[in-house]
């Protein structure tokens, strides 16, 4: 094996954060670089499963008593409610890249782990499907900058935002809905890095239905100048569609 | 510990089942890996203290992100084991730049060529991985190894071999691709 051929600077770069010898600067770098580049994730992971073998020779050693007691007490309580559940789901399926496999698994894993409530109540008007939408820069990139969910059952729309925390930070984002011929729709800000449940009106939860539009503009502090819809650029545009 | 019926199947349907929060799912999967996992961290640290609060902090970790976890991308324990790895060695760091110096010379790893499976896990990727490592040179045998069991960064590696750091840099990144051809033939 003497000649084998270099490592593409990204692959290098993703085998030394695996390894472990980058500095701490140069780890948050790849880390964010993680969050934004599916590819690039890949690439670290299929270098972490590469080297894992070397831990696998590592003697088993039993871990003393009362470890477990200690873990139970810390796990906390409420980490699996459902929203929570789906919305990590979703961001997770940006982020490792596998956004249309994990969607149409997402649909599974809700239905199995959610079974309907019997409906007591009186009948809710209209709650429509699950929908999901991936927003996309508008340069062509085809990294999601957003993944968004939209859930009936809860009158919600769940919006995470994929961009590193803290960016921009005298700008906000703003997220509008945009129906058929409607004007563009605020339904609020969101934070960069963020994950958003946003309560949904009925008059708004209407109006989302596969083929309706989501986009993010970039707004100054207080959200868009304009009345009719975003006054700053639009960098995230998706297609709400049917799970 | 009862692993000895453990298998990547049973691993895969625990991880799904603490995914969708249930605990006992993850009292089974410590029972199955805790003692592979807490090896991993005292190989690491060397310390049982700060090993246990590490093991700790892993078991919370999983069941935080067990949804995280993609079936199709990982093997169960790869995913626990380089979890564990990095939690310790994000430990290690923090004791300080001191916790690395003097631990080039006379490093001795235990290969573990005859330590019993506990787990039906890659015997073969072991295997294969361990004939790889074993074909490059000894010097870049020992800084990959040091790196990936103690998390030296470069610039610690190129001062305790005394070695410009350019150059461990390429005696690394060459090594890695070699490891890379080696594994895919």
């Amino acid at each position: 094996m003497s000649e084998a051929p270099d490592l593409s600077e990204a692959e290098a770069f993703a085998a030394e954060h695996a390894l472990g010898v980058l500095d701490a600067r140069e780890r948050a770098e790849a880390e964010i670089r993680m969050a934004k580049e599916p590819a690039f994730a890949a690439e670290v992971e299929a270098w972490r499963h590469r080297l894992s073998p070397m831990l696998d020779a590592i003697e088993p050693v039993p871990a003393p008593q009362g470890v477990w007691t200690r873990i139970e007490a810390m796990l906390p309580a409420n980490d699996n409610s459902a929203v929570m559940n789906k919305l990590r789901f979703w961001r997770n399926s940006a982020v490792g890249g596998f956004a249309l496999a994990a969607a149409s698994l997402a649909g599974v894993v809700v239905q199995v782990t959610q079974p309907p409530p019997v409906a007591v109540q009186a009948p809710v008007a209209a709650p429509g499907q699950l929908l999901n939408a991936s927003l996309t820069s508008t340069t062509g990139q085809p990294q999601p900058l957003f993944v968004a969910a939209y859930d009936p059952d809860r009158k919600a729309l769940i919006i995470t935002s994929l961009l590193p925390a803290g960016a921009d930070r005298d700008k906000v984002n703003q997220l509008w809905l945009i129906a058929g011929q409607d004007k563009p729709r605020s339904l609020g800000l969101i934070e960069p890095g963020k994950a958003k449940i946003i309560a949904l009106p009925l008059e708004v939860m209407a109006k989302m239905s596969a083929g309706a539009k989501l986009a993010v503009s970039i707004e100054p502090e207080g959200g868009s100048q304009s009345p009719d819809g975003p006054s700053g650029p639009v960098i995230g545009l998706g297609e709400l569609s049917r799970l | 510990m009862a692993a000895a019926a453990t298998t990547p199947e049973i691993l895969s349907s625990l991880m799904t089942r603490i995914a969708s929060g249930e605990r006992e799912a993850l009292r089974q999967l410590y029972q199955a890996t805790s003692a592979k996992l807490f090896g991993v961290c005292l190989r690491i640290l060397s310390d049982r203290e700060e090993s246990e609060d590490v093991l700790q902090d892993v078991f919370v970790t999983i069941w935080r992100r067990a949804d995280r976890f993609d079936v199709t991308r990982a093997s169960v324990m790869t995913w626990l084991s380089t979890i564990a790895r990095n939690r310790s060695i994000d430990r290690l760091r923090a004791r300080g730049p001191l916790a690395y110096a003097g631990t080039i010379d006379g490093l001795e790893i235990p290969d573990g060529a005859d330590s019993a499976e506990t787990l039906l896990s890659a015997a073969d990727d072991r295997n294969k991985l361990q004939g790889c490592l074993s074909e490059l040179d000894d010097r870049t045998q020992t800084v990959i190894r040091t790196a990936f069991f103690e998390g030296v960064t470069y610039e610690t590696l190129a001062r305790n071999m005394d070695a410009p750091l350019g150059t461990v840099k390429s005696w690394i990144r060459r090594g890695l691709a070699k490891l890379k051809g080696c594994l895919q033939s």
